[in-house]
Order: structure tokens, then C-alpha cells, then sequence
């Protein structure tokens, strides 16, 4: 028992408690996937625009990395050659094509069978998994010419979803499958350097006061607080704000307190506020038609604009919607509006303004990227990799983040199963830089890895926990990105 | 050093509250740390005197045993689950290398909120202890932890009005100096975005006047019995002049001449309310209290909330008129008060109305209409950003025992005020005077129209 176990367990002292200091946080959002405005946001695309755009983007970088492979690669004398279009490849003829992978699963939802098919009984709960056990999936790979069935024994060990774009070696068997060999993904993107951004634009002359790179703090990440009306659940996240504070705990917690620089709320931060009710919520709720007054609940989003209100005259905040939150279904989620948050309105921009300082309290969009203490930092509410999961056997969910951006895509599932923004000219979804920090919210549990590129690029995964199921709290090292874990919880015994 | 004593010893003993830490150093104005101290203090001291007369919760900092399986339940019970499950999973079907987990260790902290009596048990837990310290005081045992959230509760609700800027240096808050808040802060949604802003003004200035001659009444409580009292003696309509929201917008009868400069004055207040300084505001916002007795307390509290974001601008001009129109009004207010004041010397006694009546009475049949007309002109109405305010002549039924003791129902003119929530009252019904003594007087009435036989009494 050390002397600072005690410095709470004795009379009043006179001695004066040191007032801290926070570590600043250097902050520059990237506007990667803000939408456009009112009206120049459209619906009538057609999302086929989204993987044709995809497939064009990302066909260089895998034909790049396919070629290095297998320029001579030979398999009984015959050397495999580069076929330009699925459909012009031939019966026995070694070669390597690139397409979009296509997931043809029994169990994947299909917007046409909700059309076609009229529903008289209730729908079956949405399923955990789309997979099936008895090997009825089949996996296709597609181009602008036309579709060709994969198949091998080398398949099943590949993490695959619909909308990645890869490579595959093989040849067409008789039954007109292609039987593959290998297969090759784009991987890591061109990572940039650390304060990369930042020093370019110092040079420009945009940002003279801070030519030194300061001494960076930590980056708290919470997500999933999971605030809803009921009262006496919350008392973890007032441990939490105390926490942030530095009010509660001994001086070295506090001390390890005030060097926290940033909150990133990454998602779920109401536990029902989507304007979509789940399947269970409209169960639950008796039939009525039409908008429902006495339904709407403002018990979270106050307590959640009070929460963030107390923390934001210590701590910058950058919040990021998720599924659950007041802000539009489909990806990208743009910023929560800033309507919900009366006291945390006059920390953020004055909406409509440009600046070209970001806001101290910065309602962002998911997935969100932008440089924190000159790292590179992808975010994003969680939804995409919970897709991704539904594709795939196994829950390592960090493997599925490594895979996401190898394949140098956000959502690789958007649009087929989750919901997107029809995006025309480009994929916004592709990752063209490759972050140095990859962080994915409301995921089951905690998890962490730091996985390297081809040219020596590092990222930093991060699957972070619901902090209303685990009381979490995730802090990020922005100077050499440890990561730790602070517990809060309760002792209450059954 | 005995302050926090007392302030605990009234909270946790007379009024049975929960203090925490927060809540202690927001009363005292102290650092949180000293606080914790506090309640520590207090906590021996009073379970010295009598055994577990104050019950303590901890907050727990360190590193938990990684080989202890947390045992913490409550709200995380089914969570629990969940992980468990998932753990299986890993261990079971995930064949891959736990990169993460594996090579580097992740420093896990723990923070544990625990009762006094689980303390024990949960140190033994810990594998290292960085702190410990008294979280919350309570009379007794609590049995749900979450019932501390209320702590947190009350202070953001209860200390709102602190700016954190400047005042939570001294609880022991970290401090950000880069903090950027913009200067035109909003109000809070309570806030009605469009208030009436003349009529608050003169309930200001009609409650000065007033606490000049009252001494200023600490509670609103208190004075609220009292004014009932005051109320009885006079007829009730009588309590309800002195209401000051209103008075601006209407004018009794005699004060009638007055109207057009009147709404002139509430027009300019209008337009320069914004420029009002908050001094003023908070200072008489206050007394204005104990006055206001069924008045809606909401006004007040608009009132102050519009405050925060007024623009603070005096020019010379608008001072003057200002000056200008706070005179005019002082003296209206002057009269209107002096009238009514004779109005309801006049009031209680019955022949006098009774009189008046009869006046009117020997006026044409269709006298229920032009009265109601007259009642419709009579209701002054501001329209203020689309807020209707105002006060209306109407008809009330009074009955009262005469001397024979018969029950005699009267109509009487009274003034009543209304706002846009109630539905503008077309036409005050002409109800039945019909009472075995009014009879022969006010047959004439009760003649005019049959239905009136089936009015609803």
C-alpha cells in the first residue's frame, strides 16, 4: 500500500491539489465522406454505377500486385497469361483475371425477393450469418462482360464478400468453373507519412504558429454508450465522464487523465434513435399509423448532449453516428445534427460555415477519416464490419478489419446489404491512403493488432467494445500507438 | 473545516440524500480531491460516534487479478454472457493467430464503484491498487448502485448556470486552454423562441415598485398560503389584477383612454427589450417571484433564459426612449393600480352592481348581444411574434346569500387574462339570472330568451 493509496483516506489536508493542464490534440479532419448538400444529392443513380467505378479504381493496383506474382509463374510448362475479360477466358488455359466478387448466398437477403414474394407470415428474425452450412453459396466473380463461378479447395480458406476486387489464378474446368489457385487483393494503399498533411501545410503557409510537431497525448475511444431513456443504467458513463474529467480516482489517475487530448465517440452513442425502428421495436410497438407523438422519447439525446456538454469545456470531441443514432441510415452516416446537442452547440462550427479551424466539439460523419497528432486515423461506426461478418465464417473481427483494408475498401458489402449512398462518379468507399490508425466501433469485444503492408506501411487495428455491455474505455498513445484499456464497472452482487 | 460537516450532516441525516464527492465540492465550492477527503472525514467521525450511522460507497483504481474471473454483476449480468460466448468462440473456431492479444500485452485498468461492505472482496481482486477513495455518503445501504447517477444529475441541472470555463478550475477539473467556444452562446431549447418580451419587462417594474413596500420573501412557498388569505377577503376577481404579466396589454374600463399610447410603449419595449442589461434581470427577476402566485413560474425562467443571449447594446437613443417609456408606464401603472383599487371597493357590495345592471337593463332586448360585443372590444390583445397576450372583459357568475337568505346569482363583469393556449372566447355566454329574489328585479332578463330557461346552471 503505497502513500498515494491513502492521500483520500484521511482528514481534510490544507495542501493545495495541483490544477492540470491538458495535453493539446492537433486535429485535421479530412471531408472524405461528406455528401453534398440538399439539393444536389440524388437518389435516382443506379447503384450498378458504384461497382463499375470500384472495379475501375481498384483494377490497376490488384493487376499491379497479381502480375509481380505470377508473370512467370508455370504450372506443368504453361505459363499463366493476364485474360483481359471474364468471358474471353478459355477451357484449360492458365490465366488471371480480375473481377468483383459476387456472393451468391441462399440466405443473403435479396431486395427482389422482397418484391416479388408476397410475405403473409412474419418475416424470420434477421440472421447472425447469411452463410449456409451445407456448401449451397456459391462465389462469382464478375466484370463489365459477364459473371464466372469460382470454385477450388482453395477458396473456402479466403475471407471474401461481395464488392471486393481481386485476382484470381486458374483455369476453366469442364463444367465451365474456374478453378483458382491463387488469389491476390490490392493490399495496403500508398501510406503517407506522419504530420504529412500537417507539414505540407505549414509549408503553404496556411498554419505558421505550429511549425514543431508537439508532444502528443492519448485519444480516448468510446463507443456505443447506448444511451436510451430508461434511468439507472448510466452510472458507468458517469464514471466515465468523471473519469475524463480527472475528478474521479487517485492523482495518477488523474494525471494519466489530463494527458487523454481527444474523444472519439465512434458510433451508438443512443441505443435507439434511428429513424428506421428495428424489427423488434416495431413488434413491440402497438399499431398505429402514422407519426406518433407520445413515442418520442427526448430523455437521450438530453442526456447525451449534457454528458458531452460537461466534457467539452475540458476535452475536444469528435462524434461519429452509428446505427442506432438520430442520423440517416444509409453509408456514409452524415454529422449528427447539431439541433440534438443545445448546450454542446456553441463548441462546434457555426453550421454553413466554412473555417478553417475544425470545431472543438466536431459532429462527424461514418466513416470518417482526418489526421489526429498527424496520424492518419479511419473510423467508422462499426455497421461496415458487422456486414462484412455476416459474409464469413469465424468472428475475428480483426481479421476481417485487416482484410477490409487490404481489399482498400470501407464497406465492401454497400451496396448489396448495406445501405448506400448511390455514389456515381467514384466509390467514395475506396481507401486511396492508407491510415495509420483503423478503428471500427460496437464490436463485441475489445480487440487490437498492428498489421504491416507491402512498402512497410503499419496500421494500428482497433475493434472497439460497446462500452454499455463492457464498460470500456479504449486509450490510444498518439505518440507510439499503445494502445490500453480502462475498466469502469460496478460491484454489485447478485 | 466544519462547514462540510454541517452540510453533510443536514443532507445525509435530515433530508436522507446521497452526497458524492462531485456534489460536495460543487456545495463548498471545493477541489473534488479535497472533497473526497471530506467525506472521509465525516464518514469515521460519524460511524465513531455510532456505528454505520452513514453509509459509504468507494471507488476502487488499479489492476485487477487477470486470473480472477470478474465476478461483477448488477447491470452487466447479461453482458457477461455475451462475452463469455464469444470467448468460447475464439477458443473453439478461430484457428487464426490472435495477433493483437497475443504479442503485446494490453495494460487493462480497472475503475470499480463498490459499497463499504463489498470493499474486502473487491481489493482482493486487484492485483495492484493505484487509489481508493469515498465516492458517495447515504444514510443507509443502498441496494441499486445506479441510484448515485442522480448525484450527477442534480449538479448538471442544479449548477447549469455556472459557466465551465471559469469556475471549474476550482472543483479540480483539467483544464483546457485551447478550448474554443463560441462567444454568442444559444440559449437552452426550454427556451420559447418566441417570448413575449414586453410583458416581463413590466412584471419587472411592477415588482420593484412593489418590493419597495414588502419586505422580500425568501420562498415562494411561503407567501403562497398567505396570498390565498389576502385573496378571500376580496372577491375573486379582485386577486386577479395585481397579476403582472398582463397588466401591460389590458386596461380596465377607465384606464381605457389610455390604450393607444400604451400600446405604443409595449410596441417600443418590444424593440428594445433586447438591449435590456442581464443586471437588471437577475436582480429583479427574483422578487418577482413571490408576486407572481398563479402566474406561470415559466415566465420567469424565460425570462432569464432569453437574458443569456441578448445582444447588450444601449444607444443614446434607445436609452432615452427607454427612459422615456419606463416613465409613461410607471405612471399608468400608477392609475391603473389606483383604479382598480377603487374598482374593488365597489365590488363587494351587491346593490352597487345590482345598480349598474339595472342601468344597462333599461337598454333594448337584444342587450345580451351588445354586451357580448362590447365584452370582445373590451378584450386588449398583444400580439407579440405570434404569441397572443392579453386580458378580456367577461362575464362571471357570482352567487352569494342575501339577507333573507335567499341565493342570489349575479353577473359581473370581471377581468380575466388569456394567452394563446386557451381558444379565444367568441362570446361570453349571457348566462341566467334566476333566483327567487332577483326575480322581480331582473325578470326583465329572464324574459329576453327562452333559452335561457335551459341554460346549463
Amino acid at each position: 500500500m503505497t502513500n498515494s493509496l491513502d492521500v483520500f483516506l484521511q482528514s481534510p489536508t490544507t495542501n493545495d491539489f495541483p490544477n492540470l493542464e491538458r495535453t493539446p490534440s492537433s486535429y485535421n479532419p479530412l471531408q472524405t465522406y461528406d455528401l453534398a448538400k440538399g439539393n444536389d444529392k440524388h437518389y435516382q443513380q443506379q447503384y450498378a454505377d458504384m461497382y463499375f467505378t470500384r472495379l475501375a479504381m481498384l483494377k490497376k493496383p490488384v493487376e499491379q500486385v497479381a502480375a509481380e506474382a505470377w508473370d512467370d509463374f508455370k504450372i506443368a510448362g504453361e505459363t499463366a497469361k493476364k485474360v483481359d475479360r471474364v468471358l474471353a477466358v478459355r477451357q484449360g488455359q492458365l490465366c488471371w483475371i480480375v473481377g468483383t466478387v459476387y456472393m451468391e448466398m441462399p440466405l443473403k437477403p435479396n431486395v427482389l425477393d422482397d418484391i416479388s414474394k408476397e410475405h403473409w407470415i412474419a418475416a424470420p428474425p434477421p440472421r447472425a450469418k447469411f452463410t449456409s452450412p451445407n456448401g449451397q453459396d456459391q462465389i462469382m466473380l464478375e466484370d463489365e462482360s459477364g459473371r464466372i463461378r469460382l470454385t477450388g479447395s482453395f477458396l473456402p480458406m479466403q475471407l471474401l464478400v461481395t464488392g471486393c476486387i481481386v485476382a484470381v489464378l486458374g483455369t476453366e474446368n469442364r463444367d465451365g468453373e474456374f478453378d483458382v489457385v491463387d488469389l491476390k487483393v490490392p493490399d495496403l494503399p500508398a501510406q503517407p507519412e506522419r504530420w504529412g498533411r500537417h507539414h505540407s501545410q505549414v509549408q503553404g503557409g496556411k498554419n505558421n504558429q505550429q511549425n514543431g510537431t508537439p508532444q502528443a497525448g492519448k485519444m480516448a475511444i468510446v463507443s456505443g454508450l447506448g444511451i436510451n431513456g430508461d434511468e439507472g443504467d448510466t452510472l458507468c458513463v458517469d464514471l466515465l465522464l468523471e473519469y475524463l474529467l480527472g475528478e474521479a480516482a487517485g492523482p495518477e489517475s488523474q494525471v494519466a487523465a489530463a494527458n487523454i487530448s481527444r474523444l472519439l465517440v465512434a458510433g451508438n452513442s443512443i441505443s435507439h434513435g434511428t429513424p428506421i425502428p428495428s424489427r423488434e421495436d416495431v413488434a413491440a410497438k402497438k399499431k398505429k399509423y402514422g407519426y406518433d407523438p407520445t413515442a418520442y422519447n427526448a430523455a437521450p439525446t438530453e442526456r447525451l448532449d449534457v454528458l458531452l456538454a460537461t466534457l467539452l469545456p475540458s476535452l475536444p470531441i469528435t462524434l461519429l453516428p452509428g446505427l442506432t443514432d438520430p442520423a440517416n441510415v444509409s453509408l456514409p452516416q452524415q454529422p449528427l445534427h447539431p439541433a440534438l446537442f443545445p448546450h454542446c452547440r456553441a463548441y462546434s462550427l457555426i453550421p454553413g460555415e466554412s473555417s478553417q479551424d475544425p470545431g472543438w466539439f466536431d459532429t462527424a460523419t461514418n466513416p470518417w477519416q482526418g489526421d489526429v497528432d498527424g496520424w492518419r486515423v479511419l473510423a467508422s461506426g462499426g455497421q461496415t464490419v458487422d456486414d462484412v461478418f455476416k459474409y464469413v465464417e469465424g468472428e475475428d473481427r480483426i481479421e476481417m478489419m485487416e482484410s477490409m483494408l487490404r481489399w482498400r475498401l470501407v464497406a465492401p458489402t454497400a451496396p448489396d446489404t448495406l445501405w448506400s449512398y448511390p455514389f456515381q462518379l467514384k466509390d467514395a468507399f475506396i481507401i486511396s491512403e492508407c491510415p495509420h490508425v483503423y478503428i471500427v466501433g460496437n464490436q463485441p469485444k475489445f480487440d487490437t493488432a498492428v498489421i504491416e503492408g507491402p512498402d512497410g506501411q503499419r496500421v494500428r487495428l482497433i475493434a472497439v467494445p460497446k462500452f454499455r455491455d463492457t464498460g470500456e474505455l479504449i486509450l490510444l498513445d498518439m505518440e507510439n500507438l499503445g494502445v490500453e484499456v480502462v475498466k469502469f464497472d460496478l460491484f454489485q452482487k447478485t | 473545516m466544519d462547514k462540510f460537516t454541517d452540510y453533510l450532516a443536514v443532507n445525509v441525516f435530515n433530508e436522507q440524500r446521497v452526497v458524492s464527492y462531485r456534489a460536495l465540492s460543487r456545495a463548498l465550492k471545493v477541489h473534488s480531491n479535497l472533497a473526497k477527503q471530506m467525506l472521509y472525514d465525516f464518514h469515521q467521525k460519524q460511524n465513531a460516534r455510532k456505528a454505520s450511522s452513514v453509509h459509504a460507497t468507494y471507488l476502487i483504481t488499479g489492476t485487477r487479478n487477470p486470473q480472477q474471473p470478474a465476478q461483477t454483476n448488477g447491470v452487466h449480468s447479461q453482458d457477461e454472457d455475451s462475452l463469455m460466448q464469444s470467448d468460447t468462440f475464439m477458443s473453439s473456431s478461430a484457428p487464426e493467430p490472435d495477433a493483437g492479444t497475443g504479442e503485446e500485452s494490453i495494460p487493462v485498468k480497472s475503475i470499480i464503484l463498490a459499497k463499504e461492505e463489498d470493499l474486502e472482496e473487491v481489493k482482493n481482486q486487484f492485483e495492484n491498487i493505484t487509489s481508493i477513495h469515498i465516492y458517495s455518503l447515504e444514510p443507509g445501504t443502498i441496494n441499486d448502485l445506479q441510484i448515485l447517477t442522480d448525484c450527477n444529475r442534480e449538479i448538471s441541472t442544479k449548477y447549469a448556470d455556472e459557466d465551465p470555463l471559469q469556475t471549474w478550475r476550482q472543483y479540480g477539473t483539467i483544464q483546457n486552454a485551447n478550448v474554443k467556444r463560441r462567444s454568442m452562446r444559444r440559449p437552452p431549447p426550454a427556451a420559447a423562441p418566441i417570448v413575449p418580451v414586453a410583458a416581463p419587462k413590466d412584471t419587472i417594474e411592477a415588482a420593484e415598485q412593489r418590493t419597495a413596500k414588502r419586505p422580500p420573501s425568501p420562498r415562494m412557498k411561503d407567501i403562497g398560503p398567505k396570498k390565498k388569505d389576502e385573496g378571500k377577503e376580496k372577491s375573486p376577481e379582485t386577486v386577479a389584477p395585481p397579476k403582472p404579466g398582463p397588466i401591460v396589454s389590458s386596461k380596465p374600463e377607465t384606464t381605457r383612454k389610455f390604450v393607444p399610447p400604451k400600446k405604443e410603449t409595449s410596441d417600443l419595449f418590444k424593440s428594445f427589450a433586447k438591449a435590456k442589461p442581464k443586471k437588471q434581470a437577475s436582480a429583479s427577476s427574483a422578487p418577482q417571484t413571490p408576486l407572481t402566485e398563479d402566474e406561470p413560474m415559466a415566465e420567469a425562467e424565460e425570462e432569464e433564459q432569453e437574458e443569456d443571449f441578448r445582444i447588450k447594446i444601449s444607444t443614446k437613443e434607445e436609452r432615452e426612449a427607454k427612459a422615456k417609456a419606463k416613465k409613461d408606464r410607471e405612471e399608468q401603472l400608477r392609475k391603473m393600480m389606483e383604479d382598480e383599487d377603487e374598482e374593488m371597493a365597489d365590488a363587494p357590495p351587491a346593490e352597487t352592481t345590482a345598480q349598474e345592471d339595472e342601468v344597462e337593463e333599461s337598454k333594448p332586448i337584444d342587450r345580451p348581444v351588445s354586451r357580448d360585443s362590447a365584452a370582445d372590444k373590451e378584450a386588449t390583445v398583444t400580439v407579440s411574434g405570434g404569441r397572443r397576450r392579453g386580458r378580456r372583459r367577461v362575464m362571471k357568475k357570482k352567487q352569494m346569500k342575501d339577507e333573507d337568505g335567499y341565493l342570489v346569482t349575479k353577473e359581473e363583469p370581471a377581468w380575466e387574462s388569456f394567452s394563446e393556449d386557451e381558444p379565444e372566447v367568441k362570446k361570453a355566454k349571457p348566462l341566467a339570472v334566476n333566483s327567487s329574489a332577483a326575480k322581480g328585479k331582473k325578470g326583465k332578463a329572464g324574459q329576453g330568451n327562452i333559452m335561457n330557461f335551459f341554460a346549463k346552471k
